[in-house]
């Protein structure tokens, strides 16, 4: 549900609410395209499919992201539930959820193995 | 064309002034927004992207529903409250819709007033309170604008910060939507307090907001 409002401000904003199926494939597309790489052991295209700031976090001590996004504890199920709001995106695969933000003009993992809490905030195992 | 901008100068004024005023708030809300991404690892958006997005929209409407509220509570209100010495306020004894001969209105219409002054029926009431009723009903469309663009806002944040997002009714009993609704009225209906009690002791020649320079503290309902 990609909102795009109608043009400039003389409006009635009711109409001009609308729900955009391309951001939804085009998320759905990305997070899909993230999780086949680590299913398929493909660290440097799953690492490609990160935003910068969340392959940086894992690389710390020279270790190399595409070698520590493989020993990560992220589901690699299929695509089930997709929301996306404004410039973030919420995916829900294998019983854990998958964030992602626009960047440019596609999207990016923002945040992964991401596991509900109770009155908290996902836990991930990587994020931005 | 030159009449006719004297003739509405007023009501051109404020619309070009609104119209810039929105320019500047689409670069200012642009930047802040990109700062807000860059600081979040996200990536940057386009001014046109912004300004078609909720985030803007609810900046927007946050402020249009609270000036439309002013006026659709200071409309209805002064029909029924007054205040002694203010330009703002009728006379003291006034208080009410007033009778039909005070108002020109059914038989006491004059011959170039209003059709629906002049009629019966529900066309002469509703007429009679189409001002206070299209400020009401503008205040409660940008009030409800607010309230979907404000979600969508509120959903974009909750998901940056990996949390479960709300439904429409989650949102309009969320604090963020009554911090956003509150801090605007505030400030209104203080504006509004400050201009009926100022105005019973200040003076600005030539506007009609004012008293005449020269009337007295006490004189109420006089405009200049």
């Amino acid at each position: 549900m990609r909102w795009r409002g109608g043009v400039a401000f003389g409006f009635v904003l009711v109409g001009a609410v609308s729900c955009s199926s391309v951001d939804d494939r085009a998320v759905a597309d990305e997070a899909a395209a993230f999780l086949r790489a680590l299913q398929k052991g493909d660290g440097a295209g799953a690492c490609a499919r990160l935003l910068p700031r969340a392959a940086e976090s894992l690389e710390s001590g020279g270790k190399a992201c595409a070698d520590e996004v493989l020993g990560l504890d992220v589901a690699v199920g299929g695509v089930r539930g997709v929301e996306v709001w404004g410039d973030h995106a919420l995916v829900r695969a294998g019983g854990q959820a998958v964030f992602l933000s626009r960047w440019g003009p596609g999207w990016r993992v923002a945040a992964a193995g991401c596991e509900a809490r109770p009155d908290e905030p996902y836990a991930c195992e990587v994020e931005a | 064309m030159r009449r006719f901008l004297r003739d509405n100068g007023l009501t051109l004024f404020f619309l070009l002034l609104t119209v810039l005023a929105l320019v500047g708030q689409a670069f200012a809300g642009h930047a802040r927004y990109n700062e807000r991404q860059v600081a979040g690892g996200g990536g940057t958006v386009s001014l046109w992207h912004f300004v078609t997005s909720a985030e803007f929209a609810v900046d927007v409407t946050e402020n249009w529903q609270s000036e439309y509220l002013q006026f659709f509570l200071y409309i209805f209100m002064t029909v029924w409250l007054v205040q002694r010495g203010s330009p703002e306020s009728k006379e003291i004894g006034k208080e009410g819709t007033e009778s039909d001969e005070d108002q020109q209105v059914g038989r006491y219409a004059g011959p170039d007033a209003p059709r629906w002054a002049r009629v019966g029926g529900v066309r002469g009431p509703l007429f009679s309170r189409s001002l206070g009723l299209t400020m009401g009903a503008l205040f409660l469309a940008s009030w409800f604008a607010q309230s979907v663009a404000g979600r969508f806002a509120y959903n974009g944040d909750r998901l940056a910060e990996r949390q479960e997002t709300v439904s429409w009714v989650g949102y309009v009993v969320s604090a963020d939507f009554w911090n956003r609704s509150l801090q605007n009225w505030q400030s209104e209906f203080l504006a509004v307090a400050s201009m009926v009690w100022l105005s019973i002791f200040l003076r600005q020649r030539g506007s009609p907001e004012s008293k005449p320079v020269g009337a007295p503290r006490g004189a109420t309902g006089v405009e200049g």
